[in-house]
């Protein structure tokens, strides 16, 4: 039993722990040991379902260890390691106590064996989550951080009636595979679907993962979002509706990201898009196609990090990270733009870059199911993601014209951090073979084929060759101080304009209503008052009348009390 | 944005930035982008120098990634484009200060106060 501690618990008495150490680098310390201590605690964790309990006659199941849930949670230590590693610096207890519970919850949650518990957990991401966003301490941050708080909650609310109506059909609540079909199946899909920030229900990520603190997105890019592919790919591995929710997630991200300004939203739409592959793994279902969901998660974690990571840098030393007030930073921060290329070379998926070793998985596997069309997506998906973020991240932010800022080179922290991330996407990309090792299925595949590489190059090189077309003809969209719309125009302006359209209308009709009643009871008791009130005509008779009727009740009591004492 | 070209004194820049110094110039800007044109020729030559494995039809169209690849980026930025006339909005759209950053960097380096 101690075997399967819940690794959850570790993190969060990490957190309480880090309330009662000396601030500085004692704190910071206990951050990085954490995850370490953790990481290596999963390694060794033996299959099965270690550690149950119940509560109220419910059988809960806290750590099912197998080989899906066992990466997903190795991958989220490692993340929380970096993650630190890059907020050595930083000072902020609200933040680091937010991360080290959010982290907790995120591997809480892949190791839930049962419904309830992760719906704790699942809220739990959502809950220490949003503090990385307030931390920022902007009214733009708080306002953001709500609008995130209400849309994650709000998935737990959902996932929470699905159980509770799965359990009322099947007497159960264990954490499995689903087909969809009734109601309750689907409101767990559509709450895992929300996290994982299927199309429509998308926008609070771009929303919010830009408002947080230059750490805090870090942090939020790694668990929420990977916690909900690996939530569709436990329960719901083979919908066929997953695949063309991926097809269009993968795609219509990309071309917000070419002309959104903000280079982390930028990066964020890339997240999105990403989480499409994904998904359309997930939609297959095929052991080829779910180990390349879960392979693209692995490294997709570490290169999303390692590129929010570079411009989170930029921003620290800079103060923004909006393409058109930067550019030509290669001179004073040549280390940060070198890891940001080597996590733009990762995300293009060039061959000996880790993108490479995940994104060939899944393509192959929906060429193999015959989803041509889907491939034909992905394919554009993959050459639209160099355009976006293999290049314009790094072109924009370092070069570019010249905007004149000669900022100093990251902090060693961050440099150290970006440092590892950028060796992993380099180091699974060039030998990928311990990562295939640890999948949840064999994998009988030949990445480095003379086709495979050519045709991938061709891809990238001559997409590449169109953004250089395009850029020196000055048709590719340079950047403008500006936002562009998206879904959550929807709630943010559609919304409360039909509120107060409907609202004005109904408050003033609720006014007359309230009015014309008033006046109401208000004559009839001016009314009473008249013929009642002291000086009414009835009142002439009121003091006989009301003493005749007093008499008659105490004789009443007087009665009554001498029959219950004869008794 | 400064219109201005500034000349950077190598004295000040770190060693790699030195290094890099040579991107500074057009000259080698557009040596780079004619080694582009290289490789794109070199690999869309190389298409006919292996076997194929085909298991989609048009794959068998030679260069057929390197020109999809191409096309659809292309037409993915005119759509995008297209997209920006109807889609983008002054920054304080939804609310002022909805996209300001704090202070930085000065308070982000010197955070203590903030430490609870």
């Amino acid at each position: 039993m101690a075997d399967g501690f819940p690794v959850a618990f570790l993190f969060f008495a990490g957190a309480a722990l880090l309330c009662i150490l000396p601030k500085g680098n004692a704190r910071a310390l206990l951050l990085l040991a954490i995850p370490v201590i953790a990481g290596y605690i999963i390694w060794l964790l033996p299959e099965g379902n270690l550690w149950s309990t119940s509560i109220f006659e419910l059988n809960l199941e806290l750590m099912r260890v197998d080989r899906l849930s066992r990466i997903f949670a190795l991958v989220f230590a490692l993340a929380a390691f970096l993650g630190n590693l890059y907020a050595w610096h930083m000072r902020d207890m609200v933040q680091q106590v937010g991360t080290l519970l959010y982290a907790g919850s995120a591997i809480g949650a892949v190791f839930a064996g049962d419904l309830v518990t992760l719906f704790l957990y699942w809220e739990g991401t959502a809950i220490a989550s949003v503090f990385l966003i307030w931390a920022r301490r902007t009214e733009g941050a708080y306002h953001t951080g709500m609008r995130y708080l209400i849309v994650q909650i709000g998935s737990g609310v959902l996932l929470l009636a699905g159980t509770v109506l799965l359990w009322r059909e099947t007497g159960s609540l264990v954490f499995e595979s689903m087909t969809l079909g009734s109601l309750a199946t689907w409101l767990i899909f559509i709450a895992f679907g929300i996290k994982c920030a299927f199309p429509l229900l998308h926008n609070w990520l771009q929303d919010a993962y830009p408002a947080a603190t230059i750490t805090g997105t870090v942090i939020l890019s790694a668990f929420t979002t990977k916690l909900a592919v690996y939530a569709l790919a436990r329960g719901f591995a083979g919908t066929e509706l997953l695949i063309y929710i991926g097809a269009v997630m993968a795609l219509f991200p990309i071309f917000y990201a070419v002309i959104e300004n903000d280079l982390r939203r930028v990066l964020v739409y890339s997240l999105n898009n990403q989480l499409g592959f994904m998904v359309v793994g997930i939609g297959v279902g095929t052991e080829l196609a779910l180990n390349g969901t879960v392979t693209h998660a692995f490294v997709h974690i570490l290169y999303k990090a390692l590129l929010l990571m570079s411009i989170g840098a930029v921003m620290f030393r800079t103060g923004t990270a909006k393409c058109s007030e930067l550019g030509g930073l290669y001179k004073t921060m040549p280390l940060t733009m070198i890891f940001c290329v080597v996590g733009a070379a990762s995300i293009s998926a060039f061959p000996l870059f880790s993108g490479f070793v995940s994104k060939s998985l899944i393509l192959s596997a929906s060429v193999d199911e015959g989803y041509y069309i889907v491939w034909a997506m992905l394919l554009f998906a993959s050459a639209g993601a160099l355009l976006y973020s293999g290049i314009k991240i790094p072109y924009f932010a370092f070069f570019a014209q010249d905007s004149g800022l000669r900022p100093k080179e990251a902090p060693w922290n961050m440099l150290l951090a970006m440092g590892i991330a950028a060796f992993l996407s380099i180091a699974i990309g060039v030998y990928p073979a311990p990562l295939y090792a640890m999948l949840p299925y064999e994998l009988d595949y030949v990445l480095y084929t003379t086709p495979h590489v050519v045709t991938q190059l061709q891809l990238l090189f001559f997409s590449a060759l169109a953004f250089t077309v395009l850029q020196r003809t000055g048709i590719y969209p340079q950047g403008l101080r500006s936002i562009n719309l998206d879904t959550d125009w929807t709630y943010r302006r559609l919304l409360p304009k039909i509120i107060s359209a409907v609202g004005k209308p109904a408050a003033r009709l609720w006014d007359a209503i309230v009015q014309f009643s008033l006046r109401r009871i208000n004559n009839i008791i001016s009314g009473l008052y008249r013929t009642h009130g002291p000086e009414g005509p009835i009142a002439k008779a009121w003091p006989t009348g009301s003493m005749v009727l007093w008499i008659a009740i105490l004789l009443a009591a007087t009665l009554l009390v001498s029959f219950i004492d004869l008794m | 944005m400064n219109d201005k070209k500034i000349v950077d004194d190598a004295e000040n820049l770190p060693w790699l930035g030195r290094k890099l110094l040579w991107l500074d110039k057009k000259k080698n800007v557009d040596r780079i982008v004619y080694g582009l044109y290289f490789a794109c020729a070199i690999l869309f030559a190389a298409d006919f120098m292996y076997k194929k494995y085909v298991l989609v039809a048009v794959e068998s169209i030679p260069g057929f990634y390197g020109l999809y690849g191409f096309f659809m980026a292309i037409v993915l930025v005119l759509c995008a484009k297209v997209m920006r006339v109807f889609l983008m909005r002054p920054e304080d759209y939804y609310a002022p200060n909805d996209v300001e950053s704090e202070d930085y960097p000065e308070d982000q380096l010197e955070r203590l106060d903030n430490n609870g």
